[in-house]
Parts: structure tokens; C-alpha cells; sequence
């Protein structure tokens, strides 16, 4: 248990937080990973908008297709494309920090290893992905 | 005027590094029921404790010995330890290492999970206990961290403490300063622990930190407590040119050699070798620390040195040991080297030169760290408790925080539960005046004198005079030089008359302190007319002479003079004064002695 | 052999309370050579230009965590960092962000040091053993498996790198995460149940956003950000084991 705090909030002159993100740029960069995150809702529902049209029938399906291929769409998924790998960058770069430390025979595994680990995974499983994409196509 | 703060204790500990910090535990554990003030002129963490690296002693090994352990350490303190203490030191260093190990330290291991022991310099078998190369950071942090268990101790952090309180021939407290308010508190106490470090920046270049003024030294001296040795002030050989940062011992316990600018390992030419085999025992890089600065010293005055843009230095080269190793055991050394000097150690050979490290004086205390002062104790290299001699030896020094802390913490318990307590009037009244004196510094207007450069003066009379050859006419320059600082000293003028956070004033008054334990230093030392361990000398007296001085320097305080100067007699009871021998010559004279049994 | 020093400017952000409304710049100038850190330049001012700057330092070596401070805009030790790197430009040394100045550079370590206390932040060992059966097993694996985090200085760097902490000071903070995860990760401690509570508070991990910032400025490389973030797996765990009714950590 902390013990509480009895006395005034310690002494001494508090500094303003008021547009701390700015003053470093790597606050700067924190906050544009925290807005990914906003891309990667954002293209969540754009999917779940996909199936629920899936699920009305294929007139309902057509639509969306149509609108995905409007030039405002594709504008869109190119930015938000840009989130997600942004997004996807940070995020395996900060995996290291979430883990337990690992030994592979007896030697400590580097935090770059395993970054460099998520992304061989994400781009193999892209690429499947895509492969399997097209092998389904009608 | 606002009224004194009191605060009633019953053990009050002044500084709290190791010997603080242990003593506190102790006395907590002893008696739940006494309340320990710690009091600390900076957070605990920062003590200079943090800084030491290499190790702390402990008999371990199959074939090492207590016995061993203790000639060790005498004949490395050249015969002016009071044996029978050092019997008691060796005999409790392992059980406080383990001490040590299950408060938490991580102490660096072998294979089979057992602790790792090293060799260290002057000593005949690897004895020396290890974390990495942050010993003393590690034992201070345990010790902190587990000093937070215990409700009665009661820590006053960054209070400075300007004065102790004397009544009826005890030790009653301690006034100390609030330097976040300045404001001024009066702990009063049964027993007070002084446990506040050396007095190594009284020296130009130096490894100490810039709290280790020698405060709880003046403190007590001040009060009539003889400080004894003074003169014997230990000078690391292998510090970084300039900072004087430490470059550890343990890079030569490793394997590490000390070559001049011909790339010549000089030290064989000093009756240290031969070379080979390396690493050996008590042989070359491996011989204690005095005979190594003087080495330098005579390989300077030969030309044999390196040039460096901070003075001659000889080369600490560790490239043989391998960029692996070097990371492993050694990467505090490596770290430094870098930044400072852009040199990776497993390319380039370090610049290295000796600085002063550690002073093996300090306050007269007997084997159980009780000062001639009732109710005033002492532990750690502030203190001289008779273990480290005329030289110390390396990783006897945090050996020596946790005994003696332990020693010091219960004696005073043991004094505080039976002291007569009362009668504050008298104590007020003596806080009153100190808070007035030191007040005084703050208030004063018409002075002439910068603080910086008194305080340059000194560190420099004091490496020219008191370094690590000393002739009679240079120390007696800088006794004169000392009196003259005292005397303008009292002419001191600070730009900063505040009194919340005025560290000026705070490095003020450790100025005061610093010239009176500079005069016990360079006294002492010109008195001592002899060549003895840290105290060697060129002018006539370069021998040993155990006829006229195999005996303890006592320095007494006497008012804005110089300091009255006695002597005290050494205890010897198992191993008299022999010879110092290293290298062939060592190893010789153990072969012979093996022999006559 | 004398080299001749060159002058760089340093601008330092001074507060003296009572005196000053909010903190104000003030420039000097200083002579440095090649290895001189900034601690020095400010000794430099103090010594010869103004004694009434005021600064916590002491070892020199960057140990004993004294002089965390922001030098342009980053925390760092300033005896760790050198003039030579600023070198024409001028370099500007300010408090450690995040924390209540007291005066000049000097930072109230207060919050802090409470939360050090309260945090059991010392070794319960599993079993009682006595003196005399000698040191506890550890292998140099185990060692290996908190001795990052045990190296920790307490110098506040990365208190000052936290915007979580600036924006939330009742966030236990990196650093102290950092030391209740290298007792927990002790072989030789037991106490892992008591810590659990306030690593799953509030204030504990759940607080801490991944900016991660305080990894990047830790001089002795402890990753507290790592020990803030592996917790939080186990924080959940234990949660979820404590609505699964299994024998949970926390109370």
C-alpha cells in the first residue's frame, strides 16, 4: 500500500502539460501511432459495412464494391493504408516491450530480433493472404 | 524568529551510506522500540557508497583462511592496524555478506549458483565478493531498500547537519538544516552515529564525490575528538586524467597491465615483478595500491609517461581481454572510457593516473566504534578503527560498512536504552548558537573572498604538499597555506543569501570543514618522520622506522590554530612488523616461511 | 600539453521562489575542452559567474542519479552528457519535466521517494534461512533474469520522459514498475501476491499508455517500459484467475 498524501501537494512550481506532444519528436510520433489506431476502427467498419452488405445479397454486395472503387475511396485506403503500416511499424516495435525476457539457447533474444520476428510473420501472412485471395476468386 | 524544531530520538545517525544505513537496520532490529534518525544531507541513493565498484571481502574459499585474510590486511596497513580489531573485522565479513545476500544483493555467481569470489590487489587468495563492477551500488541499495522495513527509522533527507550537542560530556544530538526550507531542526538523542564518509575532496584530483567533504570528521574533532592517521590517504592508481573518476581494480583483477609510453610493463623495475605469469597474486598490477602510485610517481619523473591534455598518465591496456569479456565483467569501465575519452577499451589502451581515493583516518574509535565521547560512535571510512592501517586494501572498505555499521548501530542502541535523557535547555541553547554561527556565513556583507577560490587554493596545496611523495618543506608550505585559508576563510562572501536550496552556502560550510581536516591531513603527515604505507616520503626519512613511529598519529583540535599533534600506541598482537614484500620477493619469503614450519 | 578552450553558451532555467513569479532564462558563457560535461559548465557558472545557481550532483560517473535534468529538451545526467555535442549552438539545461521545481535545476523528489516506500521494495524471501546455511542458490541464469531492472539509479529520467506520469502524477511511474519487477522477478523473493495489487491498480500499469519514451532515456538501459508492459499480461491474468476462482495473486 502507497501511503496517501497527507500534507499539500508537495512544494514547487508545477509546469504547465498543455501541448506536451509538441515539444519532442517523439511525443509528436506517439500521438500520429495513437491516431492509427483511429484508421484502424475506421477500416474495421469499412469491412463490417462489406459483410453486412454480403449478407443482404448480391445487389446490396455490388454497391459496395462500386463505392469501394470510387477515386474517393481509393484516396482513402491509400491513406489509410499508410496508417496501418505506420500503425504496424510501431506496434512491432514496441512488441519487444510487452514481452518476457527470451533465451534461445542460453543467449538473451534482442528486442530487434523480435520486431524484425513480427514482421517476417506480417509480410508472410500477407502474402498468403493475397495468394489465397486470388486462388479464390471466381 | 521562529521557535527550534525538536525532534526526540533515540539513536540519531548522521550520514546514510553503507555504515549509515547498516547501523540504522541494526540499531532497528536490536530494539524495535528506540527511534533511529537517519539523517542525510543528500537521498540515501546518492551516497558515495554507490560509486565504489570492485567488491567487498569475505573468506569463502576451501583453502583461504581468516588467518590469511588478517596478514593480509596487516601487512598491507604496514603494521599500524590494531590487530585484534582486524581479528574481529575478518571474522565477521563473510557472515555480513550473507547478510547482504538474503536482504536481496545480487552478488555475481558461478556456475553451481554458490557466490563468485575475484582476486583483488594485496591479497593472497581470491576473497573478494562481486556484483558486476557496481559493488558498492548494489550494497547500497539493498541496504536502503531494506532499511524501508522498519517503522522506527525515521529519515531526514537532505538535512545537513552543522553541529552536534554536547551536554555533561555526552553526545546528545545533532542540529541539522532543512535545505529544501532552511529551516533548522534540533534531534535530540541518546547516541549519535557519525557514518559520513571520507574527506577526499580536500584533494585537487580526486574519484569522490562532491558530498565527501569529511563533515562528521570536522564535527567531531570540533568536539574535542582526536582524528587519527590523518596523514594516510590512499591514491587509486588507475583513475581517468583530470575527472579523477575510478577506473576499477577489478580491471586488473581481471588480467589488466599498467605499461608506460614504451608500451613497458614498469612496475617489474619496482619490485613487483617478475612480469610473468599474469594474472598472479600480489605481483605487478596485482601488488596493493600505494606501491602502484608510487610507481607512477618515479615512472613520471623518468619521462616514461604519456602526455595527456590533463596531465601524464601511464596506459591501463585491456584489449587482451576481449570486447565479450570487457562487456561482461567490466561495462562501468567500458561506459566511461567511452563517453569521456571516445576510447573502446577492447581497441585502445585507457590513460590512467593516480588520484586520491580514500582516506584511511578519520575519528578515534576502539573495536566497538565508540569514540572517546560518550554517546558518539563512528563507522566507515569517516572513521579509524584501526583496520586499515597506513594503506588499505581494496574491498576491505565495504567489508568494513557492514560490520562496523552493525557494530555501531547496536552499541549506540545499547547506550541511547540506558542514557539519562532531560534537561533540553541547555541542548536549545547550544543549537541556538550553532544555527547563529552558521547563520552568520548568509548575513555577512563586507567580504572579499570567493568561495571557488579558497576552496582551488586548498585542493591544490594539498596535492603539491601532501601527494603521493612528500618532502618536510613542501608540507610545511602547505600547513602555511591552510592557516592562511582559515584565516580568509572567515572573509567568505556568497552571492546567494537566500536560505531555501542555497547549496552555496551548504558548500560554504563544508569549505570549513574540508581546511580543518586538511590541516589534521598535512600536520599529521609532516610529523611523521618516516616512509610508512600511503605516507611516503624523499627527504631523508624514506624507511620505515618502527623504533620512533610504529605508532597511531593523533591529531587534536585547538581552536584557529594548527592542530596539536600526539600519538597513541598500536595494538600487536599475532604478527609483527615484517616486511612488505610483493612479487618474487613475496612469493620468496611465503616459500620460506612455508619451509621453517 | 595545454589545449586552449573554446566557449559555448549555456541558457539555464532559474526559479527562486519567493522571487520569481514562474522560472526565467538566463544566459552565460563558459570555457570547455573536448571532455568537459555539462555539470562542469554549470559548476563552472557556480564557481566563478553566479554561486547562487543551484543543482544536486555528486559521483560524476553517472551512478548515484543526482543530476537528471532536461538538456535541450531531453532528460539526461548531466554529467553523462558533454558541451563538445552542442558545440557552436548554445545549449539549454532546464528541471526535469514533469516534476514540481523547488528551485533552479534542483526537482522535489518527494512523490517519488513516498511511492518507494510503499511499494515493498525489498526482498521477502520464500523460506526463513539462517546465517549460517550460508548465501541462497542462484544460478547465473536467474541472475540474469532481473539484473537489468535491479539497475535502476532512482534518477528520475524517466519520470520526466513520461507524459502519462506529467498528465497523472498518482501513475506509479517506469522506474519504481521497474524495481517492484525486479523483485518480483528474483528467484529468490516471494512476495510476488503483495506487489500484484498495485501493479493491477490504476495507477499502476494501467495508466502507462506504450509511449515508451522512458526506455529511449534510461542511462543504465533498465527498459522500465518493459517491465511496465510484460505486468500488464500478467495483471490480466491474474485477474482473469481471480473471476475463474482460481487461487489469484491479489486480494
Amino acid at each position: 500500500m502507497i501511503p496517501p498524501v497527507e500534507a499539500p501537494r508537495g512544494r514547487g512550481y508545477r509546469r504547465p502539460m498543455a501541448g506536451w506532444w509538441r515539444r519532442n519528436p517523439y511525443f509528436f510520433w506517439y500521438m500520429v501511432r495513437e491516431v492509427t489506431a483511429v484508421g484502424v476502427a475506421v477500416y474495421a467498419l469499412v469491412l463490417l459495412a462489406g459483410v453486412v452488405c454480403l449478407a443482404r445479397g448480391e445487389p446490396a454486395w455490388n454497391g459496395w464494391l462500386a463505392a469501394m472503387r470510387s477515386p474517393v475511396s481509393i484516396a482513402l485506403h491509400l491513406l489509410l493504408l499508410a496508417g496501418m503500416v505506420c500503425h504496424a511499424w510501431s506496434w512491432f516495435d514496441i512488441m519487444p516491450k510487452t514481452m518476457p525476457m527470451l533465451f534461445v539457447g542460453g543467449k538473451r533474444v534482442e528486442a530487434s530480433t523480435i520486431t524484425r520476428a513480427g514482421w517476417v510473420v506480417a509480410v508472410v501472412a500477407a502474402i498468403a493472404l493475397y495468394v489465397v485471395a486470388r486462388m479464390l476468386r471466381p | 524568529m521562529l521557535p527550534l524544531e525538536t525532534f526526540k530520538a533515540d539513536v540519531a545517525i548522521v550520514g546514510a551510506g553503507g555504515a549509515g544505513l547498516r547501523a540504522a537496520i541494526a540499531a532497528a532490529e536490536l530494539d524495535p522500540s528506540l527511534t533511529v534518525a537517519l539523517v542525510s544531507k543528500v537521498y540515501p541513493m546518492r551516497s558515495h557508497t554507490v560509486a565504489a565498484e570492485g567488491g567487498s571481502a569475505g573468506v569463502v574459499q576451501a583453502h583461504d583462511s581468516l588467518q590469511q585474510h588478517f596478514d593480509d590486511t596487516v601487512t598491507g596497513g604496514d603494521w599500524l592496524c590494531e590487530q585484534d580489531v582486524v581479528d574481529y573485522f575478518v571474522a565477521q565479513c563473510t557472515p555480513e555478506m550473507i547478510q547482504l545476500e538474503h536482504w536481496g544483493c545480487p552478488w555475481s555467481r558461478k556456475e553451481d549458483g554458490h557466490v563468485n569470489v575475484r582476486a583483488f590487489g594485496g591479497m593472497k587468495i581470491e576473497r573478494t565478493w562481486f556484483a558486476a563492477d557496481k559493488t558498492g551500488f548494489h550494497i547500497l541499495h539493498t541496504l536502503f531498500q531494506t532499511s524501508l522495513k522498519y517503522p522506527s527509522i525515521r529519515r531526514f533527507d537532505e538535512h545537513f547537519a552543522v553541529d552536534l550537542v554536547v551536554d555533561e560530556g555526552r553526545c546528545r544530538g545533532v542540529v541539522a538544516l532543512d535545505i529544501a526550507s532552511g529551516r533548522f531542526v534540533l534531534i535530540e538523542a541518546g547516541a549519535v552515529v557519525i557514518a559520513t564518509g571520507g574527506a577526499g575532496r580536500v584533494f585537487r584530483e580526486n574519484t569522490n564525490g562532491g558530498i565527501v567533504t569529511g563533515d562528521g570528521m570536522s564535527l567531531a574533532y570540533r568536539h574535542g575528538v582526536p582524528l587519527r592517521d590523518m596523514e594516510f590517504m590512499q591514491y587509486h592508481p588507475t583513475c581517468m586524467p583530470g575527472t579523477g573518476l575510478l577506473f576499477t581494480e577489478a580491471c586488473r583483477g581481471e588480467g589488466g597491465l599498467l605499461t608506460n609510453k614504451d608500451g613497458y610493463r614498469y612496475l617489474q623495475d619496482y619490485g613487483l615483478g617478475p612480469p610473468d605469469p599474469w594474472p598472479r597474486k600480489k605481483a605487478m598490477e596485482l601488488g596493493p595500491r600505494d606501491r602502484l602510485s608510487q610507481a607512477f610517481w618515479h615512472e613520471d619523473r623518468k619521462g616514461r609517461t604519456v602526455q595527456t591534455p590533463h596531465g601524464s598518465a601511464v596506459n591501463l591496456d585491456l584489449r587482451h581481454l576481449g570486447a565479450k569479456k570487457l562487456r561482461e565483467r567490466l561495462p562501468l569501465i567500458c561506459e566511461l572510457a567511452e563517453e569521456f575519452l571516445g576510447i573502446d577499451p577492447a581497441n585502445s589502451p585507457i590513460p590512467v593516473r593516480p588520484a586520491v581515493h580514500y582516506t584511511m583516518g578519520g575519528i578515534l574509535v576502539d573495536g566497538r566504534t565508540a569514540s572517546p565521547l560518550p554517546g558518539l560512535y563512528a563507522a566507515g571510512e569517516c572513521s579509524s578503527v584501526g583496520i586499515h592501517g597506513a594503506n588499505r586494501l581494496g574491498s576491505n572498505s565495504l567489508a568494513e560498512l557492514s560490520v562496523f555499521g552493525r557494530v555501531a548501530g547496536e552499541e549506540a542502541a545499547r547506550f541511547a536504552r540506558t542514557a539519562r535523557r532531560g534537561d533540553n535547555a541547555a541542548l536549545a541553547t547550544q543549537a541556538g548558537d550553532a544555527i547563529a554561527l552558521a547563520t552568520a556565513m548568509v548575513r555577512r556583507t563586507d567580504g572579499t573572498e570567493r568561495l571557488a577560490a579558497l576552496r582551488r587554493e586548498m585542493a591544490q596545496s594539498m596535492e603539491d604538499g601532501c601527494g603521493i611523495f612528500r618532502t618536510g618543506p613542501e608540507m610545511q608550505a602547505t600547513c602555511d597555506k591552510l592557516a592562511e585559508l582559515r584565516e580568509r576563510y572567515a572573509r567568505v562572501r556568497l552571492d546567494d543569501v537566500s536560505t531555501a536550496w542555497n547549496t552555496e552556502w551548504l558548500n560554504a560550510i563544508e569549505l570549513g570543514y574540508q581546511l580543518e581536516v586538511a590541516q589534521a591531513i598535512a600536520h599529521s603527515a609532516l610529523a611523521r618522520e618516516e616512509s610508512r604505507g600511503a605516507h611516503q616520503r624523499l627527504d631523508g626519512f624514506t624507511q620505515r622506522d618502527d623504533v620512533r613511529f610504529l605508532k597511531h598519529t593523533l591529531a587534536h583540535r585547538d581552536g584557529a590554530n594548527a592542530p596539536k599533534i600526539g600519538y597513541g600506541d598500536v595494538t600487536i598482537t599475532r604478527s609483527p612488523p615484517g616486511t612488505r614484500a610483493y612479487g618474487a620477493a613475496g612469493e620468496h619469503a611465503e616459500a620460506a616461511l612455508g619451509a621453517a614450519k | 600539453m595545454t589545449v586552449e578552450p573554446r566557449h559555448i553558451e549555456i541558457e539555464v532555467l532559474r526559479y527562486r521562489p519567493g522571487t520569481d513569479a514562474e522560472p526565467v532564462w538566463q544566459s552565460f558563457r563558459v570555457p570547455f575542452l573536448d571532455d568537459t560535461s555539462v555539470l562542469e559548465g554549470l559548476q563552472a557558472i557556480k564557481d566563478d559567474q553566479d554561486g547562487s545557481l543551484s543543482f544536486r550532483w555528486s559521483c560524476r560517473m553517472a551512478i548515484c542519479g543526482s543530476c537528471g535534468m532536461m538538456i535541450d529538451g531531453v532528460p539526461r545526467l548531466a554529467c553523462h552528457t558533454f558541451l563538445r555535442e552542442f558545440f557552436p549552438g548554445k545549449v539549454r539545461v532546464a528541471p526535469l519535466d514533469h516534476l514540481p521545481i523547488e528551485r533552479d535545476l534542483v526537482v522535489s523528489a518527494e512523490d517519488f521517494v513516498r511511492k518507494l516506500e510503499g511499494i515493498t521494495p525489498w526482498l521477502v524471501p520464500r523460506e526463513a534461512r539462517t546465517l549460517a546455511q550460508g548465501e541462497h542458490l542462484q544460478t547465473p541464469r536467474q541472475l540474469e533474469q532481473f539484473r537489468q531492472y535491479a539497475g535502476c539509479i532512482n534518477c528520475m529520467l524517466c519520470y520526466a520522459a513520461c507524459p502519462q506520469y506529467g498528465l497523472d502524477p498518482e501513475f506509479i511511474g517506469p522506474g519504481l514498475m521497474a524495481l517492484i519487477h525486479r523483485y518480483n522477478e528474483d528467484s529468490r523473493d516471494g512476495a510476488r501476491a503483495e506487489r500484484m495489487e498495485l501493479i493491477n491498480a490504476e495507477q499502476g500499469v494501467w495508466s502507462c499508455t506504450a509511449v515508451g519514451y522512458c526506455s529511449v532515456v534510461c542511462p543504465k538501459h533498465v527498459d522500465p517500459a518493459n517491465a511496465v508492459n510484460q505486468n500488464k499480461v500478467n495483471g490480466a491474468l491474474d485477474w482473469v484467475k481471480q473471476r475463474v476462482g482460481l487461487k489469484g495473486a491479489s486480494k
